[in-house]
Protein backbone atom coordinates (compact mmCIF):
# COMPACT_ATOMS: atom_id res chain seq x y z
CA UNK A 1 0.00 0.00 0.00
CA UNK A 2 2.60 2.55 1.05
CA UNK A 3 4.73 2.66 -2.05
CA UNK A 4 7.43 5.33 -2.48
CA UNK A 5 5.75 7.96 -4.67
CA UNK A 6 2.40 7.47 -2.98
CA UNK A 7 3.98 8.21 0.36
CA UNK A 8 5.82 11.27 -0.97
CA UNK A 9 2.60 12.79 -2.30
CA UNK A 10 0.83 12.07 0.96
CA UNK A 11 3.59 13.78 2.93
CA UNK A 12 3.65 16.82 0.62
CA UNK A 13 -0.15 17.14 0.81
CA UNK A 14 -0.05 16.79 4.60
CA UNK A 15 2.60 19.50 4.94
CA UNK A 16 0.56 21.85 2.75
CA UNK A 17 -2.59 21.05 4.73
CA UNK A 18 -1.02 21.67 8.12
CA UNK A 19 0.76 24.86 7.01
CA UNK A 20 -2.33 26.22 5.25
CA UNK A 21 -4.67 25.57 8.13
CA UNK A 22 -2.24 27.10 10.63
CA UNK A 23 -1.87 30.21 8.48
CA UNK A 24 -5.67 30.49 8.30
CA UNK A 25 -5.97 30.15 12.06
CA UNK A 26 -3.29 32.80 12.63
CA UNK A 27 -5.03 35.13 10.20
CA UNK A 28 -8.25 34.73 12.16
CA UNK A 29 -6.36 35.30 15.40
CA UNK A 30 -4.82 38.42 13.89
CA UNK A 31 -8.28 39.60 12.93
CA UNK A 32 -9.17 39.36 16.59
CA UNK A 33 -5.99 40.81 18.10
CA UNK A 34 -4.98 43.75 15.91
CA UNK A 35 -6.21 47.11 17.16
CA UNK A 36 -7.93 48.64 14.13
CA UNK A 37 -9.39 47.90 10.72
CA UNK A 38 -6.28 48.75 8.74
CA UNK A 39 -3.92 46.56 10.74
CA UNK A 40 -6.48 43.72 10.75
CA UNK A 41 -6.51 43.95 7.01
CA UNK A 42 -2.82 43.03 6.97
CA UNK A 43 -3.57 39.75 8.73
CA UNK A 44 -6.56 38.90 6.55
CA UNK A 45 -5.02 39.76 3.20
CA UNK A 46 -1.63 38.09 3.69
CA UNK A 47 -1.88 35.14 6.04
CA UNK A 48 -5.45 34.43 4.92
CA UNK A 49 -4.51 34.36 1.25
CA UNK A 50 -1.52 32.10 1.83
CA UNK A 51 -3.56 29.78 4.04
CA UNK A 52 -6.40 29.23 1.59
CA UNK A 53 -3.93 29.07 -1.29
CA UNK A 54 -1.95 26.27 0.38
CA UNK A 55 -5.12 24.31 1.07
CA UNK A 56 -6.23 24.65 -2.56
CA UNK A 57 -2.79 23.54 -3.75
CA UNK A 58 -2.97 20.55 -1.42
CA UNK A 59 -6.31 19.55 -2.93
CA UNK A 60 -4.88 19.88 -6.45
CA UNK A 61 -1.76 17.91 -5.61
CA UNK A 62 -3.71 15.14 -3.91
CA UNK A 63 -5.70 14.31 -7.06
CA UNK A 64 -2.53 13.45 -9.04
CA UNK A 65 -4.24 14.66 -12.18
CA UNK A 66 -2.76 17.44 -14.29
CA UNK A 67 -6.19 18.88 -15.16
CA UNK A 68 -7.24 19.11 -11.54
CA UNK A 69 -3.87 20.50 -10.49
CA UNK A 70 -4.22 23.18 -13.17
CA UNK A 71 -7.70 23.96 -11.92
CA UNK A 72 -6.44 24.31 -8.37
CA UNK A 73 -3.62 26.55 -9.64
CA UNK A 74 -6.19 28.68 -11.47
CA UNK A 75 -8.18 28.97 -8.26
CA UNK A 76 -5.02 29.99 -6.41
CA UNK A 77 -4.26 32.59 -9.06
CA UNK A 78 -7.80 34.01 -8.87
CA UNK A 79 -7.48 34.20 -5.14
CA UNK A 80 -4.08 35.90 -5.18
CA UNK A 81 -5.33 38.41 -7.76
CA UNK A 82 -8.61 39.26 -6.04
CA UNK A 83 -7.59 39.33 -2.37
CA UNK A 84 -5.42 42.48 -2.59
CA UNK A 85 -8.01 44.23 -4.73
CA UNK A 86 -10.79 43.67 -2.21
CA UNK A 87 -8.51 44.64 0.69
CA UNK A 88 -7.48 47.78 -1.16
CA UNK A 89 -11.10 48.72 -1.94
CA UNK A 90 -12.24 48.14 1.61
CA UNK A 91 -9.36 50.18 3.07
CA UNK A 92 -9.97 53.01 0.64
CA UNK A 93 -13.72 53.03 1.29
CA UNK A 94 -13.24 52.95 5.05
CA UNK A 95 -10.68 55.76 4.94
CA UNK A 96 -12.80 57.94 2.68
CA UNK A 97 -15.86 57.33 4.82
CA UNK A 98 -13.82 58.61 7.77
CA UNK A 99 -13.08 55.56 9.88
CA UNK A 100 -10.04 56.49 11.93
CA UNK A 101 -6.72 54.76 12.36
CA UNK A 102 -5.77 53.41 15.76
CA UNK A 103 -4.22 55.75 18.31
CA UNK A 104 -0.93 53.92 18.00
CA UNK A 105 -0.53 55.27 14.49
CA UNK A 106 2.40 57.57 13.88
CA UNK A 107 1.53 59.21 10.57
CA UNK A 108 -1.36 59.57 8.18
CA UNK A 109 -0.28 61.30 5.00
CA UNK A 110 -3.41 60.44 3.07
CA UNK A 111 -5.52 63.58 2.86
CA UNK A 112 -9.03 63.04 4.20
CA UNK A 113 -11.82 62.78 1.68
CA UNK A 114 -11.98 66.02 -0.26
CA UNK A 115 -15.58 65.39 -1.10
CA UNK A 116 -17.41 62.20 -1.67
CA UNK A 117 -16.40 61.30 -5.18
CA UNK A 118 -18.18 58.55 -7.01
CA UNK A 119 -14.97 57.13 -8.39
CA UNK A 120 -13.90 53.77 -7.04
CA UNK B 1 2.31 4.51 9.03
CA UNK B 2 0.64 4.27 5.64
CA UNK B 3 -0.05 7.13 3.26
CA UNK B 4 -3.78 7.09 3.92
CA UNK B 5 -3.22 7.18 7.67
CA UNK B 6 -1.03 10.27 7.33
CA UNK B 7 -3.62 11.91 5.10
CA UNK B 8 -6.53 11.18 7.40
CA UNK B 9 -4.58 12.54 10.36
CA UNK B 10 -3.55 15.74 8.58
CA UNK B 11 -7.02 16.39 7.16
CA UNK B 12 -8.52 15.94 10.62
CA UNK B 13 -5.94 18.35 12.03
CA UNK B 14 -6.72 20.87 9.27
CA UNK B 15 -10.47 20.60 9.90
CA UNK B 16 -10.06 21.24 13.63
CA UNK B 17 -7.69 24.18 13.04
CA UNK B 18 -9.96 25.72 10.43
CA UNK B 19 -12.95 25.35 12.74
CA UNK B 20 -11.07 27.28 15.41
CA UNK B 21 -10.25 29.95 12.86
CA UNK B 22 -13.90 30.12 11.82
CA UNK B 23 -14.88 30.59 15.46
CA UNK B 24 -12.39 33.43 15.96
CA UNK B 25 -13.60 35.15 12.80
CA UNK B 26 -17.21 34.88 13.93
CA UNK B 27 -16.17 36.43 17.25
CA UNK B 28 -14.71 39.37 15.32
CA UNK B 29 -17.88 39.73 13.25
CA UNK B 30 -20.09 39.77 16.35
CA UNK B 31 -17.80 42.15 18.23
CA UNK B 32 -16.34 44.19 15.38
CA UNK B 33 -16.97 47.77 16.45
CA UNK B 34 -17.53 49.15 12.97
CA UNK B 35 -19.14 47.99 9.75
CA UNK B 36 -15.85 47.66 7.79
CA UNK B 37 -14.56 45.35 10.53
CA UNK B 38 -17.54 43.08 10.00
CA UNK B 39 -17.12 43.18 6.24
CA UNK B 40 -13.49 42.18 6.67
CA UNK B 41 -14.63 39.36 8.94
CA UNK B 42 -17.04 38.12 6.27
CA UNK B 43 -14.24 38.25 3.71
CA UNK B 44 -12.06 36.16 6.00
CA UNK B 45 -14.99 33.78 6.59
CA UNK B 46 -15.20 33.16 2.85
CA UNK B 47 -11.46 32.55 2.68
CA UNK B 48 -11.63 30.00 5.49
CA UNK B 49 -14.67 28.37 3.88
CA UNK B 50 -12.64 27.93 0.70
CA UNK B 51 -9.94 26.21 2.72
CA UNK B 52 -12.58 24.02 4.32
CA UNK B 53 -13.95 22.99 0.94
CA UNK B 54 -10.45 22.10 -0.25
CA UNK B 55 -9.89 19.90 2.80
CA UNK B 56 -13.27 18.21 2.28
CA UNK B 57 -12.27 17.60 -1.34
CA UNK B 58 -9.19 15.71 -0.13
CA UNK B 59 -11.09 13.79 2.53
CA UNK B 60 -13.97 12.72 0.34
CA UNK B 61 -12.07 12.34 -2.92
CA UNK B 62 -14.59 14.38 -4.92
CA UNK B 63 -12.46 16.72 -7.02
CA UNK B 64 -15.55 18.63 -8.09
CA UNK B 65 -15.28 20.50 -4.78
CA UNK B 66 -12.33 22.46 -6.17
CA UNK B 67 -14.63 24.07 -8.74
CA UNK B 68 -17.02 25.00 -5.96
CA UNK B 69 -14.13 26.61 -4.08
CA UNK B 70 -13.18 28.67 -7.15
CA UNK B 71 -16.77 29.81 -7.64
CA UNK B 72 -17.04 30.71 -3.96
CA UNK B 73 -13.85 32.76 -4.10
CA UNK B 74 -15.18 34.80 -7.04
CA UNK B 75 -18.55 35.35 -5.34
CA UNK B 76 -16.81 36.36 -2.11
CA UNK B 77 -14.69 38.88 -3.98
CA UNK B 78 -17.77 40.43 -5.59
CA UNK B 79 -19.54 40.58 -2.22
CA UNK B 80 -16.61 42.42 -0.65
CA UNK B 81 -16.46 44.88 -3.53
CA UNK B 82 -20.19 45.54 -3.20
CA UNK B 83 -19.82 46.09 0.55
CA UNK B 84 -16.91 48.47 -0.02
CA UNK B 85 -19.01 50.52 -2.41
CA UNK B 86 -21.81 50.54 0.12
CA UNK B 87 -19.48 51.82 2.86
CA UNK B 88 -18.21 54.51 0.53
CA UNK B 89 -21.74 55.57 -0.42
CA UNK B 90 -23.11 55.53 3.12
CA UNK B 91 -20.20 57.27 4.80
CA UNK B 92 -19.66 57.18 8.53
CA UNK B 93 -22.69 56.05 10.50
CA UNK B 94 -23.45 58.10 13.64
CA UNK B 95 -23.19 55.09 15.96
CA UNK B 96 -19.75 54.08 14.82
CA UNK B 97 -18.57 57.69 14.95
CA UNK B 98 -19.44 57.83 18.64
CA UNK B 99 -17.87 54.42 19.18
CA UNK B 100 -14.72 55.70 17.53
CA UNK B 101 -14.47 58.77 19.74
CA UNK B 102 -15.04 56.67 22.84
CA UNK B 103 -12.27 54.33 21.74
CA UNK B 104 -10.06 57.39 21.24
CA UNK B 105 -10.58 58.49 24.85
CA UNK B 106 -9.66 55.10 26.29
CA UNK B 107 -7.28 53.47 23.81
CA UNK B 108 -6.97 50.13 25.62
CA UNK B 109 -6.11 48.10 22.59
CA UNK B 110 -6.93 44.47 22.16
CA UNK B 111 -10.13 44.68 24.14
CA UNK B 112 -12.63 47.48 24.18
CA UNK B 113 -15.73 45.64 25.29
CA UNK B 114 -17.91 48.52 26.42
CA UNK B 115 -18.07 50.55 23.18
CA UNK B 116 -18.24 47.39 21.15
CA UNK B 117 -21.27 46.08 22.99
CA UNK B 118 -23.00 49.42 22.96
CA UNK B 119 -22.31 49.74 19.27
CA UNK B 120 -23.82 46.34 18.61
CA UNK B 121 -27.04 47.22 20.36
CA UNK B 122 -27.21 50.55 18.59
CA UNK B 123 -26.68 48.82 15.28
CA UNK B 124 -29.51 46.38 15.84
CA UNK B 125 -31.93 48.94 17.19
CA UNK C 1 -4.26 40.98 -34.09
CA UNK C 2 -4.04 41.53 -30.35
CA UNK C 3 -7.56 40.14 -30.07
CA UNK C 4 -6.41 36.88 -31.57
CA UNK C 5 -3.42 36.60 -29.23
CA UNK C 6 -5.56 37.27 -26.17
CA UNK C 7 -8.23 34.94 -27.49
CA UNK C 8 -5.73 32.12 -27.94
CA UNK C 9 -4.52 32.66 -24.40
CA UNK C 10 -8.09 32.50 -23.13
CA UNK C 11 -8.64 29.31 -25.11
CA UNK C 12 -5.60 27.75 -23.47
CA UNK C 13 -6.87 28.76 -20.02
CA UNK C 14 -10.31 27.31 -20.84
CA UNK C 15 -8.83 24.02 -21.98
CA UNK C 16 -6.66 23.86 -18.87
CA UNK C 17 -9.53 24.59 -16.53
CA UNK C 18 -11.98 22.17 -18.14
CA UNK C 19 -9.21 19.61 -18.44
CA UNK C 20 -9.82 18.00 -21.85
CA UNK C 21 -7.65 18.69 -24.87
CA UNK C 22 -10.13 17.68 -27.59
CA UNK C 23 -10.77 19.63 -30.77
CA UNK C 24 -14.38 20.27 -29.76
CA UNK C 25 -13.35 21.72 -26.44
CA UNK C 26 -10.73 23.93 -28.13
CA UNK C 27 -13.39 25.30 -30.47
CA UNK C 28 -15.78 25.87 -27.61
CA UNK C 29 -13.07 27.64 -25.61
CA UNK C 30 -12.23 29.84 -28.59
CA UNK C 31 -15.89 30.79 -29.02
CA UNK C 32 -16.34 31.59 -25.34
CA UNK C 33 -13.10 33.59 -25.32
CA UNK C 34 -14.29 35.58 -28.33
CA UNK C 35 -17.62 36.30 -26.67
CA UNK C 36 -16.04 37.46 -23.42
CA UNK C 37 -13.57 39.63 -25.35
CA UNK C 38 -16.53 41.16 -27.19
CA UNK C 39 -17.97 42.17 -23.83
CA UNK C 40 -14.84 43.99 -22.65
CA UNK C 41 -13.51 45.28 -25.98
CA UNK C 42 -13.73 48.93 -24.91
CA UNK C 43 -11.59 48.35 -21.83
CA UNK C 44 -8.76 46.63 -23.66
CA UNK C 45 -5.59 48.71 -24.06
CA UNK C 46 -4.89 50.15 -27.46
CA UNK C 47 -1.87 47.94 -28.07
CA UNK C 48 -0.16 44.99 -26.52
CA UNK C 49 2.67 46.14 -24.32
CA UNK C 50 6.17 44.99 -24.87
CA UNK C 51 6.99 42.37 -22.31
CA UNK C 52 10.24 40.76 -21.23
CA UNK C 53 9.35 37.19 -20.31
CA UNK C 54 12.47 36.44 -18.25
CA UNK C 55 12.13 39.61 -16.21
CA UNK C 56 8.46 38.82 -15.71
CA UNK C 57 9.37 35.39 -14.34
CA UNK C 58 11.87 37.07 -12.02
CA UNK C 59 9.11 39.41 -10.85
CA UNK C 60 6.80 36.45 -10.23
CA UNK C 61 9.54 34.65 -8.30
CA UNK C 62 10.22 37.72 -6.18
CA UNK C 63 6.50 38.06 -5.57
CA UNK C 64 5.99 34.51 -4.32
CA UNK C 65 9.05 34.75 -2.11
CA UNK C 66 7.80 38.00 -0.58
CA UNK C 67 4.27 36.63 -0.19
CA UNK C 68 5.48 33.64 1.83
CA UNK C 69 7.81 35.84 3.90
CA UNK C 70 5.04 38.33 4.64
CA UNK C 71 2.60 35.62 5.70
CA UNK C 72 5.21 34.20 8.07
CA UNK C 73 6.03 37.65 9.40
CA UNK C 74 2.39 38.51 10.06
CA UNK C 75 1.88 35.11 11.67
CA UNK C 76 4.78 35.70 14.08
CA UNK C 77 3.55 39.20 14.79
CA UNK C 78 0.14 37.84 15.73
CA UNK C 79 1.75 35.35 18.08
CA UNK C 80 3.94 37.83 19.98
CA UNK C 81 2.16 38.75 23.23
CA UNK C 82 2.94 42.44 22.95
CA UNK C 83 2.59 43.62 19.36
CA UNK C 84 4.87 46.61 19.09
CA UNK C 85 2.88 48.26 16.34
CA UNK C 86 3.60 51.67 14.95
CA UNK C 87 1.17 51.74 12.05
CA UNK C 88 0.62 54.65 9.73
CA UNK C 89 -0.10 55.70 6.18
CA UNK C 90 2.72 57.16 4.11
CA UNK C 91 2.67 58.67 0.64
CA UNK C 92 4.78 57.04 -2.03
CA UNK C 93 5.61 59.10 -5.13
CA UNK C 94 5.13 56.96 -8.23
CA UNK C 95 7.55 57.04 -11.11
CA UNK C 96 5.61 54.58 -13.25
CA UNK C 97 2.71 56.12 -15.09
CA UNK C 98 0.62 53.51 -16.88
CA UNK C 99 -2.53 52.29 -15.17
CA UNK C 100 -1.83 48.59 -15.32
CA UNK C 101 1.64 49.11 -13.88
CA UNK C 102 0.23 51.07 -10.97
CA UNK C 103 -2.38 48.35 -10.42
CA UNK C 104 0.31 45.69 -10.45
CA UNK C 105 2.50 47.65 -8.04
CA UNK C 106 -0.43 48.26 -5.68
CA UNK C 107 -1.30 44.56 -5.67
CA UNK C 108 2.30 43.55 -5.07
CA UNK C 109 2.65 46.04 -2.23
CA UNK C 110 -0.49 44.70 -0.58
CA UNK C 111 0.87 41.18 -0.51
CA UNK C 112 4.33 42.04 0.84
CA UNK C 113 5.48 42.29 4.44
CA UNK C 114 3.92 45.00 6.53
CA UNK C 115 2.53 47.15 3.72
CA UNK C 116 -0.93 47.57 2.25
CA UNK C 117 -1.84 50.03 -0.47
CA UNK C 118 -4.83 52.17 0.42
CA UNK C 119 -5.34 54.77 -2.28
CA UNK C 120 -3.99 56.42 -5.41
CA UNK C 121 -4.19 60.17 -5.82
CA UNK C 122 -6.42 61.49 -8.60
CA UNK C 123 -3.49 62.53 -10.77
CA UNK C 124 -1.83 59.08 -10.43
CA UNK C 125 1.31 60.55 -8.91
CA UNK C 126 1.02 59.30 -5.34
CA UNK C 127 0.32 55.92 -3.88
CA UNK C 128 -0.80 55.87 -0.26
CA UNK C 129 0.48 52.86 1.62
CA UNK C 130 -0.48 51.66 5.07
CA UNK C 131 2.43 50.10 6.94
CA UNK C 132 2.42 48.11 10.16
CA UNK C 133 5.74 49.65 11.12
CA UNK C 134 5.82 53.20 9.89
CA UNK C 135 8.45 54.85 12.07
CA UNK C 136 10.76 55.22 9.05
CA UNK C 137 8.74 55.93 5.90
CA UNK C 138 11.88 56.83 3.94
CA UNK C 139 13.24 53.30 4.32
CA UNK C 140 9.90 51.82 3.22
CA UNK C 141 9.87 54.08 0.16
CA UNK C 142 13.39 53.06 -0.73
CA UNK C 143 12.53 49.37 -0.40
CA UNK C 144 9.58 49.70 -2.79
CA UNK C 145 11.39 51.79 -5.37
CA UNK C 146 14.46 49.55 -5.52
CA UNK C 147 12.41 46.34 -5.30
CA UNK C 148 9.09 46.04 -7.07
CA UNK C 149 8.99 49.32 -8.97
CA UNK C 150 12.36 48.69 -10.59
CA UNK C 151 11.37 45.11 -11.47
CA UNK C 152 8.10 46.28 -13.00
CA UNK C 153 9.89 48.88 -15.09
CA UNK C 154 12.29 46.21 -16.31
CA UNK C 155 9.54 43.70 -17.10
CA UNK C 156 7.40 46.20 -19.04
CA UNK C 157 9.70 48.62 -20.86
CA UNK C 158 7.91 51.61 -22.32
Amino acid sequence: MSAGPDMLVAIAVSVLLVAGSIFSLLAALGLLRFPDLYTRMHAASKAGTVGSGFLLLAAGLHALDIAILLRALAGFAFFVLTAPVSAHLLAKAAHQAGYKLTNLSVTDQLPLAKQKSDRL
Amino acid sequence: MSASAILSFSTAFALVTLSLGLLLTVARIVRGPTLPDRVLGLDMLVAIAIGFIAVIAIRSGFNLYIDIAIALSLVGFLATVAFARFILARGLSPESASADSRAAIAPKRGKAPAPARRQKKGGRR
Amino acid sequence: MRFIVVNLLLTLVWVAVTGSFTLHNLALGFAIGAMSLLLVREQLPASLHRVRPVKMLLLAGLFFKELTLSAIKVAFMVLTPDMRLRPGIFAYPLTITRDFEITLLANLITLTPGTLSVDVSDDRKMLYVHALDCHDPAAERRAISTGFERRIREAFPA
